[in-house]
């Protein structure tokens, strides 16, 4: 094949609308801000896990969408989210990653959110509970009951995550967005208390869908060097990509021979409950979050976009509660020796999507990427991406092939 | 309950405040004020606030220092901008021992308000 000039290099794939997509999608911050005007205000986003906020008072601290949100458990242990600005001049509440408001901060009360600059006080339901000189100040004319914290849409599902949605008024339930991709998981989820025993998070200069892509294809196989020797059998490559509403993906299930992989052993022992022995599983939402069970370990992933080519990645890994101190030892060897930093595939994902953003950041001249290898709907077949990027076309009625076009069903479709 | 020792009166100098766990595990905080000793529930009756942490006496007066409510120890009478009463202890001195009469813990009321149900709030 020969090299190409410009023309050449810039003009359409001989493939269907719907098989390629263009570059600026991934680069271009007018996309960026739609994105998350469209899309990040109106999904349920996994912001965290119950076992993060165990007790009553503790709390936590993400964004959603730019947005800063606190998510909190009341005494009466239910968990609630807030946005975390003040209702009086816009300060952030809570400055903290994590924490409990149990004990009072400096400048606060036990037992209340309280923000530093003003010290107007909230409780664990958002109740306004103190303005400072309230009367003196607003006479009767503003009082606690007008500046209540705002509250979000908050649910606890599948296995304990915590749900949250920006859109006082989404289309959905968590159930009836998610509910059917997660079917394969539920009950090995739901069997007994799930915990976090591992988090840690990266910031990737790449666009947060080239990392979502990295889950939704298995072509990559090839850039994982222990994948390449020693898991390539019929079983590993006959999986197939399962493409659910909403945009979600569920790769098939596969039992693993982690007795063949050098170094690893046998999951059968720890296997989640209700799972057959040493079973994987992975199911990928829109638009980009990822949970992957391998036998004796589940992780998750969450995405929150910073920018066009600015993504936080959170990595989560969860066994269960009732773990014994040796067993819970075993099971972070088991995700530490896949995920870790150190791990079998982390490493090389993050490489993979790193080489992209650095070809696709801001101005640079929009491409074609490719996502038409039809391979049976099996693992190196790319319906996943086509699947999720006609669903990206319908949120942000943009073609993803041709952003400044209105959407239009793929002529090839999402199958 | 009845009559318990809470601390020998030399434990606690005049103007301070000292945070004793009483018989029964009962949480009590001596308060000694010019004239006299204050038996009282541990925490400012506004925010929960730890008084042996943001209390402090001058004279008769307690104040809690985050948002500055005070009440006359010696008279109970609230002082300034102060919403609640203070509750308090009996006491008595026997053989240089602080002495509470205590029947149960006292607590204060703290507003909880309840929840709506979400469909109801979130479509309000």
């Amino acid at each position: 094949m020969p090299a190409r000039n410009h023309n050449q290099w810039i003009a359409k794939p001989p493939l269907q609308q719907g098989e390629w997509i263009d570059s600026r999608i991934y680069s271009e911050q007018g996309i960026f801000n739609d994105e998350i005007e469209k899309i990040f205000k109106h999904v349920w986003v996994p912001v965290c896990h119950e076992s993060e906020l165990p007790e009553a008072y503790d709390f936590r601290t993400t964004s959603i969408g730019g947005e800063p949100i606190v998510i909190c458990r009341g005494p009466d242990n239910e968990i609630r989210a807030f946005l975390n600005v003040c209702p009086h001049r816009g300060m952030l509440i809570e400055r903290r990653p994590a924490g409990s408001f149990l004990e009072g901060q400096p400048s606060g009360n036990p037992k209340r959110m309280t923000c530093m600059f003003h010290a107007w006080q909230f409780d664990m339901k958002g109740n306004c509970v103190y303005v400072a000189r309230e009367k003196e100040g607003y006479q009767d004319r503003l009082c606690k009951e007008n500046v209540g914290l705002r509250r979000l849409r908050c649910e606890v599902k599948f296995g304990g995550f915590v749900w949250v949605n920006m859109d006082d008024n989404p289309s959905q339930t968590v159930e009836e967005w998610c509910g059917e991709p997660f079917e394969c998981l539920r009950e090995s989820l739901d069997a007994e208390p799930l915990e976090v025993f591992h988090y840690h998070k990266a910031i990737v200069d790449t666009n947060y869908k080239l990392w979502h892509d990295t889950n939704s294809e298995f072509y990559h196989d090839f850039m994982h060097y222990h994948n390449r020797i020693t898991g390539f059998n019929d079983a590993y490559f006959a999986r197939k990509n399962f493409a659910y509403k909403n945009g979600h993906v569920v790769v098939g299930t596969f039992e693993v021979n982690y007795e063949n992989y050098e170094g690893f052993e046998s999951r059968a022992e720890l296997s989640f409950p209700k799972l057959p022995p040493n079973q994987w599983y992975m199911v990928d939402l829109f638009p980009g979050f990822n949970f992957n069970l391998r036998g004796s370990a589940l992780r998750c992933d969450i995405v929150t976009p910073l920018g066009p080519d600015k993504v936080m990645i959170e990595f989560r890994g969860l066994g269960l509660k009732r773990d014994t101190p040796e067993e819970r030892i075993t099971r972070i060897n088991h995700h530490n020796s896949i995920w870790g930093p150190f791990g079998r595939n982390l490493h090389e994902d993050l490489i993979g999507v790193a080489g992209q953003g650095a070809t696709m950041s801001p101005g640079t001249e929009p491409r074609r990427i490719l996502h038409g290898r039809h391979e049976n709907e099996t693992i190196h077949d790319e319906i996943g991406m086509r699947h999720y990027y006609d669903e990206w076309g319908r949120w942000m009625n943009r073609m993803p092939s041709e952003p400044d076009k209105a959407y239009a069903p793929p002529a090839v479709a999402a199958e | 309950m009845s009559w318990i020792k809470l601390c020998k009166t030399t434990e606690v100098p005049e103007n301070s405040l000292k945070k004793i766990w009483a018989a029964g595990g009962i949480p009590i905080l001596v308060a000694h004020y010019k004239g006299g000793f204050r038996a009282l529930p541990p925490v400012c009756p506004h925010m929960e606030e730890p008084l042996d942490e943001s209390g402090i006496i001058a004279g008769c007066v307690m104040t809690c220092t985050k948002h500055l409510w005070a009440w006359d120890l010696a008279t109970l009478e609230l002082q300034g901008e102060t919403e609640k009463p203070l509750k308090t202890y009996e006491t008595k001195v026997e053989d240089g021992e602080l002495m509470a009469f205590v029947e149960k813990e006292l607590l204060y009321d703290f507003e909880d308000e309840d929840d709506m149900d979400d469909d109801a709030f979130f479509n309000s």
